[in-house]
């Protein structure tokens, strides 16, 4: 855990370092010689670095370090026309704390519904899973979730919405108001605190709600595509603005997101779903230094390459998967 | 300075009332019948019963009772309504008791609330009640079955226990249509007075309309509708002020007259 820890950001570190073996095996397949050749030292080190024996007595010393463990979880709903609709087949993942990890996967392939299960929001039909050891029974403050649907209290402004938060853990109201209003400025929309969510375009939600969540401080983020509906240049800024965040107060960070660009340039580590049923096709682990500045990834040859293999490996499924 | 077309809204519903006296005036003229009133007739009777303490004091009394049937069935109806719109077991165990009672007109009831209460004040708030009750009860109802649940979700997360999300969530999520209902309520407990007092004469605004009635005072008679019918323009105008305060974040932005406020 601390070797990790003070290993983040400088360059020859292991980072994400759980599920060891088969990290180090895809990472030989997603980083072949040839790149590892071509690229900096860096890329070097941190390729030699991941060998699977330097990796596994970490974990294994601190097995606490995984926040979330979801244990062959499905999830099947009843559709109207009374059939079994599977959206979660035997899902597996350890989630480490202070990680940064996306999930990525086509429309529909049930990344929502795993958010859910983590937030405590939907009980899995099967499996289990756990936060900090403990089985997840409901909802809590230590898992924030930020809806696909915003979900805002139309009811209230957006100041009211951020301070909700605050208000009900039993911050005095002139505090909480100082920071909400911080977190506003931060995501960029000093001038809107009076305003009601109606008046607010699609963007401006997303980030009031990103805020109103980030609020109340959880340790865990559960982020439902946050940045979907925002246009390039915000997406831009919040992109940094959250990777600013998480370094300075590493929350672990569930990260949903159909862009396979942002879940590279964010994640420690990149969850890889497919459809029908929804299951985990690969995990991925991003190692790539940090801070991550944007305009440096994108010319580093690695971070190409993570795109370049994963949006690969999305084609070949689609051509495989799609039934005749 | 007001634009054209707002000077036309404006003036639409003047024009409307003026109309509407115009007409009756003419038709009334036409017909020459005893039991049919000029529009002047009724109009010049408006201030007789205005002036006298008697019919104040029934006038007064009917708008207490009506304020106490139509308060306390608010305070029922929505608690109801939202705890039936959030669990299925609640909504279960009431639905067929309010689908009983929703078609019958509540005034119908009133002969036997008589028997039991007898014929003063309580037996007719208790009617007003009913009758308020539904709409209220519905559209809570329906309010809190529509609420978005991520919104909840967000509350739960937030640590907000059942009893909370329940006040703090669905009942401010649920506002707009709630007074909806209480909008309908409103409209019923002024019917349901009057067909109360129809019923069981001893005082209110419907006695001195119906006492009219078999006298034989035509003006009077219409005199009272006018007045009736002023007290319901008045009420819902108060109330849609009040509503559109209080609901001033879910309205649309382009504005729809739908009262005469
Ligand atoms: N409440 C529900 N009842 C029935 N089926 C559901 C329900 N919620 C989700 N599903 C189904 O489960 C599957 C996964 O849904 P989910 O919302 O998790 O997908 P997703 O990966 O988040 O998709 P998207 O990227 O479009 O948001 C879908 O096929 C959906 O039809
Ligand atoms: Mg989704």
């Amino acid at each position: 855990m601390k070797a990790r820890q003070n290993g983040r950001g400088s360059n020859d570190a292991p980072h994400g370092c759980e599920n060891e073996s088969l990290s180090g095996r895809l990472l030989a397949r997603l980083v072949p010689l040839n790149l590892r050749a071509s690229g900096t030292e860096d890329g070097m080190t941190v390729v030699s670095a991941r060998s699977s024996e330097w990796v596994r007595p970490v974990t294994q010393q601190d097995p606490a370090s995984a926040i979330i463990e979801i244990d062959r979880v499905s999830q099947v709903f009843q559709t109207s026309a009374r059939k079994d609709h599977v959206a979660l087949s035997d899902i597996s993942l350890r989630i480490e704390e202070r990680a940064f990890v996306s999930i990525l996967g086509p429309s529909g392939c049930g990344k929502s519904t795993l958010l859910y299960i983590v937030g405590g929001f939907v009980s899995p039909t099967s499996g289990a899973a756990k936060v900090k050891g403990q089985a997840i029974k409901g909802p809590g403050p230590d898992r924030g979730p930020v809806f696909q649907e915003f979900a805002l209290f139309p009811w209230k402004t957006v100041l009211g919405n951020v301070m909700y938060g605050p208000r009900q853990q039993g911050i005095r109201a002139a505090e909480a108001e100082a920071q909400s209003r911080a977190l506003i400025d931060m995501v960029g929309l000093k001038g809107y605190e009076n305003f009601y969510p109606k008046e607010l375009s699609g963007g401006m939600k997303q980030r009031v709600a990103l805020a109103r969540t980030l609020a109340y401080h959880p340790e865990v983020l559960l982020m439902d595509e946050p940045f979907g509906a925002l246009d390039a240049h915000t997406r831009t800024r919040l992109q940094n603005d959250l990777l600013n965040i998480w370094e300075r107060d590493r929350k672990t960070v569930l990260f949903v997101t159909h862009s396979v660009d942002e879940a590279v340039f964010l994640s420690d580590k990149v969850v890889m779903m497919s459809k029908s049923p929804g299951r985990i096709r690969q995990v991925i682990d991003i190692d790539l230094p940090r801070p991550r500045r944007r305009n440096e990834l994108l010319l580093d040859p690695r971070y190409q390459k993570y795109v370049v293999d994963i949006e690969r490996m999305f084609d070949e499924s689609d051509e495989g998967g799609v039934p005749a | 300075m007001m634009s054209p077309a707002g000077m036309t809204k404006r003036a639409a519903p003047v024009l409307a009332c003026i109309g509407l006296l115009v007409v009756w005036q003419v038709a009334s003229l036409a017909l020459k019948n005893d039991s049919f009133p000029t529009a002047m007739g009724a109009i010049t009777a408006i201030p007789d019963i205005l002036g006298d303490k008697e019919s104040l004091v029934n006038i007064l009394a009917s708008l207490r009772r009506m304020a106490m049937g139509f308060g306390a069935a608010v305070l029922v109806s929505i608690p109801l309504g939202l705890l039936m719109g959030r669990s299925a077991a609640i909504a279960a165990f009431f639905n067929p008791l309010l689908m009983v009672i929703y078609p019958v007109p509540k005034a119908a009831l009133m002969p036997i609330i008589m028997l039991w209460l007898g014929v003063g004040d309580i037996a007719k708030t208790l009617v007003i009640f009913l009758g308020v009750s539904l709409p209220v009860i519905y559209h809570s109802f329906e309010g809190a079955k529509a609420v978005e649940e991520k919104m909840l979700w967000s509350g739960a997360a937030m640590g907000l226990l059942p009893v909370q999300r329940l006040v703090r969530i669905v009942l401010p999520a649920a506002l707009p249509e709630i007074l909806t209902g209480c909008r309908t309520g409103l409209v019923l407990a002024l019917i349901t007075m009057i067909t109360s007092e129809m019923i069981a004469r001893q005082s209110g605004a419907g006695n001195i309309l119906f006492n009219a009635l078999d006298m034989g005072q035509y003006d009077t008679v219409f005199a009272m509708i006018i007045i009736v019918g002023a007290m319901g323009i008045c009420l819902d105008a108060i109330f849609e002020r009040v509503r559109a305060r209080l609901v001033r974040w879910s309205e649309p932005q382009f504005d729809m007259p739908l009262s005469f406020s």
